[in-house]
């Protein structure tokens, strides 16, 4: 018995690290046939993230029509990437599979598969971008009330890629003249707010030079540290959405006290605090609720704008380095704007993320689903890898046998993703009239009860009858 | 006597009337006391609507999280529950120091809504707990009532109780209280041992007995109930009203009472070991003696036994007491403990317990209060009480007793108002009803009960009415003409119309307040929501350690404990005086000698409330006379109340004040860099007055943080080294300073940080700073 079933455990181990292996490790070979004539490179550190966008055109200098190309981000920057894509001239989003090259251990690569192939000694443009989290460090690490917020930027001069690249030009934004240093490898020009490197010619493949930048940065260094996100769906027409979010102020910690008479005084007392943020809603969204764990937070506006609901978040106090917060945002929105639905099939379609704040970046997604009860045959599809987590049952008003769950997790989100996930279901129209039928039922039952007892005796002795005086 | 025999007499005529058309009198019953509860609900949501579904004031945040506690970690688990966020170092064993009955509601609630997969938040059942129980208030009062005098009567008392400001005050949707349900209770108790007392029988002695063991459950007011009734059982006695009912009903109750309440950790074993509960065991080996001899009366009833068995009874009545005193004076049964005393003496609690006196819901009541919380009631219900006696009978013994008791202990303490309304109520009803009985008796004409009872439908005291409208002509003895009958009704009407004006408006304005959410309005009407208390304990929740220990007044202990989820010295459950002095003294005394006490605690955070930058009067400045007495109390060596006075003895904080009183931490960390507050600069709103010491530093604290209206002052403890720093070599010390030093200056032009570091700027281009400087200005 033991035997057989260490061998076939063996057997399925077998199996299964087989089908890991061809699954998820594409491996590529740089292609000598591409050569990049030309990046136009724009690294974008005014806010807390860092993104990188480029102009790539490449040439085919084989003798085959190219099909697709590889990007590449450095070792050391790969922790970092929340975010890239890759489009073509035509503003077409580009598919992009993740895979590796031989010898290149610590080098993350994405295969670009081209709609259309580059053909022998033509070019094409490629516009490519990448959002950074966590890439942009304080420093000095923690700052008085009344300091400017330091950051040190510490990326690539050139633009990292497998390929030869013949010219290049970096665009570094930073929107402040106040820097403290930069790396000055010429030719270089300083200019309002950016700083120009190159061009640069001829750089061979996966150069890395270092280029530092250490700047004033003041833009809010806000992380939501756990952004929990519920959809819950209902047919009845309304789509209810409650957000809890925990935030933290991840720039420079605060040293030092806090003086509020310094913070009322002077306007720009506390630089690199963040006072309010805005957070956007879809425009049918009704009913808002912000509140935490002691009640309703009372320092919050609502202006309902033409394409969306702009709600200017107060948290109860202004964040500085290293504070936290926590809160939970809530709304409904009507389902016809995101389900559809033919016969019993239906479609729910909605974004897996919503806008938090402006450069949001967000360490841990949780995307809760809840459909309605008697919903089978499900069906998810991402919009970009998740974490799938198993699936649960939930209990809610006149629930029976509970409504499924679908959950999701993504760490390291940024404003790129609010993208929309879809949910093919099957659900019996007539399963609608359950919840009904259970509350008619329910009274039906109590009034019988009553009139039965009202008008029966029950007492096991008959009273006298004038004891009621 | 000749309103019995009308009510009797109209009874009997309602029933036939009733026989005709099938429960009709059930029916405006039914309807009433449901329209009842709706308006005590409804009355009461007025904290709800202005603000939201919260939590109100202090206790009511401790009873919310042992609840969230329970209805997290489950009842047995709470039970064993020590409470080391409380009372640092000590802890608190809150299981066995609660009355559990409250939050065991509240999670029955929560269970069964939630087994029905009714996910309601364990908090709105908390909030809206109290005006719930309120209409069951009111069906109890009914019942209670309809006990002592008629069904009419009853409808009037529910419709009393349902929004009289005396009750609702501690019952609004948020007071989640230990009073919301012991109300309920209590009349359920009274109703259930007048039923008993009534029909003697053992069924409803023993549902007397589960009642009261929910009120001693909810509830220390339960001592109330049992000294209460054997004071009953004890006139009756007196009063030769002796009867087997009366034998059985308060034998089984006491018995089964006692063993019942005992059952409460929290009672453990006091109901036989402390003087408040002898009365009750007092009152029942008398019976057993009276009862014994009246036996033996029946034996042989044609002896001398009349004057044996009085005789008899003054004897067992003194050999009882006897033994009770003596007992007391071995240590087996504890004395009267200090609250009561403050019962019976009301300058006792001043003198001898400070922190009872400071409480301002402990002072004695005024008349306007009296009137405030029971309007029309408190002049009516000496006319119930009246005809209560007039027409005597063992359960209006009952209620007479009630109604005197409770009057004397409303007029020592505010907060007894509270039980005091539900007998007003009753009594009031009684009196309503019999005014309605007289005036509307003979009207045969439907025409005007009708009527009336449609004005009256606008503040529900309806269907009352109609049940009073069958009356007619029983006897002409009143000899009323029917213009002063109708003026009377008209009058009366009107009186109880501005009865429930002013219930509502007095709930509305006075008892609906949070407490922990201030609104202002401004001249054109506008409100501002002041959130300052709650900004502050949402700032100790995130952003200070898990296990920092937040040293504040008793207060706030509760809300910080609740809402900051922080560890707390001393809170509102003012068990340990000493402690409470403690930090009393932490704050009367000087910086450092504050220090001291505040390394010997622990403490990381200090946390005061500061009203003069808005004028909020309940802050801790106007508190602080009543820390030095505490403080002074326990340490009557280093704190003296005097020094806290100016020399013409005058509480002040401006440049009058005594040295004592400016140089302690209180006073600095309450103005500790207060600046704001309207012209001149730092002004204190509160007071009126201008703060005697300013622009001090503090050395051994630092400001942690402040709300937006300077409401809630936190300030943390710094560490030994942070104020008195460590030597180190000279090359140690320079190396860290060039590095992160050279850097800021460029940025850094506070004016704090100017002087300082001035020389450290000679490398740096000077138009940055140029800049900077500029844009300051």
């Amino acid at each position: 018995m033991m035997p057989a079933m260490a061998k076939i455990q063996v057997l399925v181990l077998l199996l299964l690290y087989i089908a890991i292996q061809c699954g998820s490790l594409n491996v590529d070979t740089i292609s000598s046939d591409i050569k990049i004539k030309n990046v136009d490179r724009s690294i974008d550190i005014s806010s807390q993230l860092v993104k990188i966008t480029s102009k790539v055109t490449l040439e085919n200098t084989g003798k085959v029509p190219v099909k697709n190309f590889l990007l590449s981000v450095e070792g050391g920057a790969k922790s970092n990437l929340a975010f890239i894509s890759a489009k073509d001239q035509n503003n077409k989003d580009l598919r992009l599979v993740e895979t590796t090259v031989k010898g290149y251990d610590q080098v993350k690569f994405w295969r670009v598969e081209l709609k259309e192939a580059i053909n022998v000694a033509s070019t094409a443009i490629i516009g490519t971008e990448s959002v950074y989290t966590k890439a942009l460090q304080p420093f000095p690490t923690a700052i008085t009330q009344q300091e400017d917020q330091l950051v040190k930027y510490n990326g690539n001069l050139y633009f990292y890629s497998p390929y030869p690249v013949v010219s290049q030009k970096t665009n570094v934004v930073l929107n402040t003249k106040s820097v403290e240093s930069f790396t000055k490898i010429k030719p270089f020009s300083q200019q309002d707010g950016t700083i120009a490197y190159g061009s640069y010619s001829n750089i061979s493949p996966f150069t890395e030079k270092e280029l530092n930048i250490h700047y004033k940065n003041n833009s809010p260094f806000l992380t939501v540290t756990r952004l929990a996100r519920l959809i819950e769906v209902s047919h009845w027409g309304n789509i209810a959405i409650e957000e809890t979010v925990e935030i933290e102020h991840t720039g420079a910690k605060l040293k030092g006290p806090f003086s509020r008479y310094d913070y009322q005084q002077d306007h720009h007392s506390g630089p690199a605090s963040v006072r309010s943020y805005k957070t956007f809603l879809p425009a049918s969204a009704s009913d808002v609720y912000y509140r935490d764990t002691n009640g309703n937070i009372s320092t919050s506006n609502m202006k309902v704008k033409k394409d969306s609901v702009e709600l200017d978040l107060r948290p109860r106090y202004p964040l500085f380095g290293g504070w936290r917060s926590h809160y939970t945002l809530g709304y409904n929105v009507p389902s016809y704007e995101y389900l559809y639905h033919s016969g019993n099939e239906y479609l729910l379609k909605m974004r897996a993320v919503d806008h938090v704040f402006d450069d949001m970046q967000v360490d841990e997604l949780v995307t809760k689903i809840i459909l309605p009860e008697g919903s089978t045959n499900i069906v998810v599809n991402f919009p970009f890898t998740v974490t799938r987590l198993s699936d649960s049952l939930h209990y809610t008003y006149l629930d029976t046998k509970g409504r499924p769950v679908i959950t999701f997790t993504k760490q390291n989100v940024v404003e790129n993703h609010i993208q929309d996930f879809q949910i093919r279901y099957t659900f019996p129209r007539l399963l609608m009239l359950q919840e009904p039928l259970l509350v008619v039922g329910f009274l039906y039952t109590l009034f019988l009860c009553v009139i039965i007892y009202v008008r029966l005796d029950f007492s096991i002795h008959k009273p006298e009858h004038q004891h009621k005086d | 006597m000749p309103t019995t025999a009308e009510t009797k007499h109209s009874n009997g005529r309602n029933k036939g009337i009733f026989n005709n058309t099938t429960g009709f009198s059930t029916l405006i019953t039914v309807t009433v006391l449901s329209l009842a509860w709706l308006a005590g609900f409804a009355s009461r949501l007025f904290a709800v609507i202005r603000f939201e579904s919260i939590i109100h004031e202090f206790d009511p945040w401790f009873n919310y999280r042992s609840t969230a506690y329970m209805v997290q970690h489950g009842f047995y688990n709470f039970l064993n529950w020590f409470d080391e966020r409380a009372w640092y170092p000590l802890g608190r064993i809150v299981g066995g120091t609660v009355y559990p009955g409250l939050m065991i509601t509240s999670g029955t609630i929560h269970w069964i809504l939630h087994t029905l997969n009714i996910p309601i938040h364990i908090r709105d059942i908390c909030v809206f707990l109290a005006p719930i129980f309120s209409g069951l208030t009111a069906i109890a009062t009914y019942l209670l009532t309809s006990e002592l005098w008629s069904r009419g009567a009853g409808l009037f008392a529910a419709c009393f109780i349902a929004i009289v400001p005396g009750y609702s005050s501690r019952s609004v949707a948020g007071s989640y209280d230990n009073e919301g349900i012991a109300i309920f209770a209590l009349q359920f108790t009274y109703y259930l041992w007048l039923k008993s007392i009534k029909s003697g029988s053992i069924f409803w002695s023993i549902c007397t007995a589960l009642s009261y063991f929910y009120m001693v459950s909810a509830w220390g007011g339960y001592v109330f109930i049992i000294n209460l009734i054997p004071l009953h059982v004890f006139v009756l006695l007196i009063m030769g009203r002796f009867s087997q009912r009366l034998f059985v009903s308060y034998t089984v109750f006491y018995i089964i009472g006692l063993l019942l309440s005992m059952q409460i950790p929290f009672v453990g074993f006091q109901p036989i070991r402390t003087s408040e509960h002898m009365a009750a065991s007092g009152v029942f080996a008398l019976l057993m003696a009276v009862g014994a001899l009246k036996y033996l009366h029946s034996l042989n009833p044609k002896g001398q036994w009349k004057q044996l068995l009085i005789l008899g009874g003054l004897v067992a009545a003194g050999t009882v007491f006897l033994a009770v005193v003596l007992l007391t004076y071995m240590g087996v049964i504890a004395p009267w403990s200090g609250r009561f005393y403050s019962l019976w003496d009301t300058g006792y609690a001043k003198i001898h317990i400070p922190i009872i006196a400071s409480v301002s819901e402990h002072q004695p009541t005024t008349w306007s209060s009296f009137f405030f919380d029971l309007h029309v009631l408190v002049c009516t219900f000496p006319v119930g009480l009246w005809y209560c006696i007039k027409n005597i009978n063992d359960e209006r013994v009952f209620v007479a007793l009630y109604a005197l008791s409770a009057v004397y202990f409303a007029g020592v303490m505010v907060r007894l108002m509270l039980t005091l309304t539900p007998v007003v109520c009753v009594l009031a009803g009684i009196a309503f009803s019999i005014l309605l009985d007289l005036v509307l008796k003979e009207d045969e004409m439907q025409t005007a009960p009708v009527e009336t009872e449609d004005s009256k439908n606008l503040y529900d005291k309806a269907g009352k009415l109609k049940k009073r409208t069958p009356e007619p002509v029983p006897a002409a003895d009143s000899g009323l003409g029917m213009n002063v009958r109708s003026g009377t009704l008209i009058a009366f009407m009107i009186l109880l119309m501005l009865f429930s004006v002013h219930c509502t408006w007095a709930t509305s304005n006075a008892y609906s307040s949070p407490s922990i959410v201030l609104a202002s309005y401004g001249n054109d009407g506008s409100r501002k929501i002041l959130d300052d208390f709650r900004e502050a304990y949402g700032w100790l929740s995130q952003n200070t350690a898990e296990d920092a220990r937040i040293m504040s007044w008793w207060d706030y202990g509760y809300q910080i404990a609740g809402m900051g989820n922080r560890t707390t010295l001393v809170d509102n459950n003012t068990w340990n005086n000493s402690h409470i002095a403690l930090v009393g003294k932490a704050m009367a005394s000087n910086e450092s000698a504050a220090y001291d006490i505040m390394t010997m605690l622990d403490v990381d955070y200090v946390l005061v409330i500061f009203g003069g930058a808005i004028g909020y009067s309940g802050d801790d400045i106007n508190k602080f006379i009543w820390m030095v007495r505490i403080a002074e109390g326990e340490h009557p060596k280093e704190i003296h109340e005097a020094d806290y006075f100016t020399e013409r003895g005058e509480y002040r904080v401006d440049s009058e004040a005594s040295k004592t009183m400016l140089n302690c931490l209180m006073y600095k960390l309450s103005y500790y860099r207060y600046d704001s507050g309207g012209s001149p600069a730092g002004y204190d709103r509160t007071r009126g007055a201008l703060p005697g010491h300013r622009g001090f530093q503090l050395t051994y604290l630092e400001e942690a943080y402040t709300t937006e209206h300077w409401l809630v002052r936190i300030y943390r403890v710094k560490k030994p080294d942070e104020f008195n720093r460590p030597r180190l070599p000279l090359a140690k010390r320079t190396i860290p300073t060039s590095n992160n030093l050279s850097k800021k200056p460029a940025y850094d032009l506070g004016p704090m940080t100017s002087k300082r570091r001035k020389g450290l700027l000679k490398n740096k281009p000077t138009l940055v700073k140029g800049k900077k400087m500029t844009k300051l200005e």
